[in-house]
């Protein structure tokens, strides 16, 4: 292990590092986002778009993000639509998350017994009333492992956005090996920044999932 | 407020672990160094050779619409195989980690047409050379760049990660902005679509790109030093790097790279580029040594 190389290495791994974050942190923001809309629409079977929500969820989770990236940066361009290598990678995490997302929060939704929304809509509660104090608490609260998961995964799946040219971490580490061949400081370096990045979120991940899994009958 | 704290404890235990790992792959990968290399007679024995080769380099090393590995790489490891009397095990390799390959054993040779530099020679063993090479940079028909000091701020230039191009404009060019991709495939079809003014690369790569796709020009044909390109092997695999030097000699006599040449690259290029670009024998044309 040689410390000088690491340390001449670690401004390129920490801009990498901010990079894998920046388009981590939109996209995991924009895929709960539209997870959300799209779980809500599934779980009330709103006309039409709930089918059309249904192929989009399905599509998305069962191709790679590798493919998805691939026809974003490689196949848009072609039909005359061009976007940047950072947009993409952006869009096409919100787009896998979203749909990870829908079904987290769906799955979260159907946790909670049709009797309360029975309950809430005899006490004269409206509607909407009934969906936002009654039922997305406890969704949310119990969907809240598996969007966790979902997070971290999301965060993990940024490593093949070298396929679009993007310096993300993995991309550097690999660049660097190519450049000097210091592969074992490259690689380690890799392995801690990722470290780095994901242990906190892990860790923010169960304690939020511990207050929230109790929030229906308080500490 | 216990939990939090054991699951601290944990994932720091976790991190350690990690770091034990890779401590103790550093020291596997430095006591077994020598054991990580196979001789020319375990590989007799064996009955197969891996040759790292590229898989989307045409017409140096690709795969064929049948699924075949064709070029002039692979034309030569044929030969390779026929007169060891083994199979070939191709071994599709990206240009950034053909060191890796084999400095971890999983190729016996890399034929991935390997520009030899003095950094690549310390960490792999290059046996003589089979082509000549420099660095080439092709533009796109309405803005051909005939001078790297052409590229504004804000303009970007392809290249591919563990290229020598990539060294090159690294080291010598440093304000350029670069947008690197990890394979051919990907550079190619990236420069299709109108990313980066231009991309920088083997010269000869960039010729066969201009001559087989129209709108481009390659406005520079020759950048940097002239350098060639050799087999490699795991350094210290002195058995298979001396078999590889007879061979390349011995296959001189039959003016061999020639008819390799011909059967591959003059598709390509024509006849005109065969004396430049092929390396007979292993004997670099005296010019070109003296530099």
């Amino acid at each position: 292990m040689n410390w000088e190389v690491i340390q001449s290495y670690l401004p390129l791994y920490e801009k990498a590092a901010l990079l894998t974050l920046k388009i981590g942190w939109l996209g995991i923001a924009f895929s709960i986002i539209l997870g959300f809309v799209c779980a809500i629409i599934r779980h009330y079977k709103i006309p039409v778009l709930h089918r059309i929500v249904g192929i989009y969820i399905e599509l998305f989770r069962n191709t790679p993000l590798l493919i998805q990236l691939f026809f974003l940066y490689f196949g848009l361009p072609k039909i005359g639509i061009a976007i940047d290598a950072e947009f993409c990678g952006v869009l096409g995490l919100a787009l896998l998350g979203g749909a990870y997302m829908a079904e987290s929060f769906r799955s979260g939704l159907e946790s909670i017994e049709p009797i309360q929304t029975e309950s809430a809509l005899s006490l004269g509660m409206s509607r909407t009333q009934t969906i936002w104090h009654v039922i997305l608490p406890q969704a949310i609260s119990s969907s809240v492992p598996a969007f966790v998961a979902n997070i971290v995964f999301l965060l993990k799946e940024t490593s093949v956005f070298s396929a679009i040219s993007l310096m993300d971490l993995m991309f550097t580490a690999k660049d660097l090996i190519g450049l000097y061949s210091k592969t074992i400081e490259c690689l380690a370096m890799l392995v801690i920044f990722y470290l780095i990045i994901l242990l906190p979120v892990s860790i923010v991940g169960s304690i939020v999932e511990k207050k929230l899994r109790f929030a229906g009958f308080g500490e | 407020m216990k939990n939090i704290l054991k699951k601290i404890a944990a994932t720091g235990l976790a991190a350690v672990t990690a770091i034990g790992i890779i401590g103790a792959g550093t020291a596997l990968a430095s006591e077994d160094a020598d054991t990580l290399y196979r001789s020319v007679d375990e590989i007799i024995e064996s009955g197969t050779i891996n040759i790292g080769v590229f898989s989307d380099k045409s017409p140096f090393g690709y795969v064929d619409e049948y699924g075949e590995y064709q070029g002039y790489d692979v034309y030569f490891a044929q030969r390779i195989g026929e007169d060891l009397g083994v199979e070939i095990n191709y071994v599709s390799t990206e240009a950034a980690n053909r060191i890796e390959y084999l400095q971890t054993g999983k190729v016996d040779i890399i034929l991935a047409n390997f520009t030899v530099t003095p950094e690549r020679a310390e960490e792999v063993d290059f046996a003589l050379p089979y082509m000549n090479v420099a660095l080439g940079v092709v533009s796109h028909d309405d803005n051909v760049i005939t001078d790297l000091s052409q590229v504004e701020e804000g303009q970007q230039i392809i290249v591919i990660s563990g290229t020598t191009a990539e060294t090159y404009l690294v080291k010598n060019n440093p304000e350029i902005q670069l947008q690197k991709f990890d394979t051919y495939a990907a550079a190619k079809s990236a420069f299709e679509n109108g990313t980066g003014v231009a991309w920088a690369n083997d010269n000869t790569e960039v010729i066969a790109f201009a001559i087989e796709n129209e709108g481009y020009t390659v406005g520079i044909d020759s950048l940097g030093s002239a350098d060639t390109i050799a087999p490699a092997v795991t350094k210290g695999n002195d058995s298979l790097l001396s078999w590889l030097n007879d061979e390349i000699v011995s296959l001189g006599e039959e003016n061999f790279f020639h008819a390799d040449y011909e059967a591959t690259l003059a598709d390509t290029y024509g006849l005109d580029y065969e004396d430049t670009l092929v390396v007979e024998g292993g004997v670099i044309a005296a010019a070109e040594e003296a530099e």
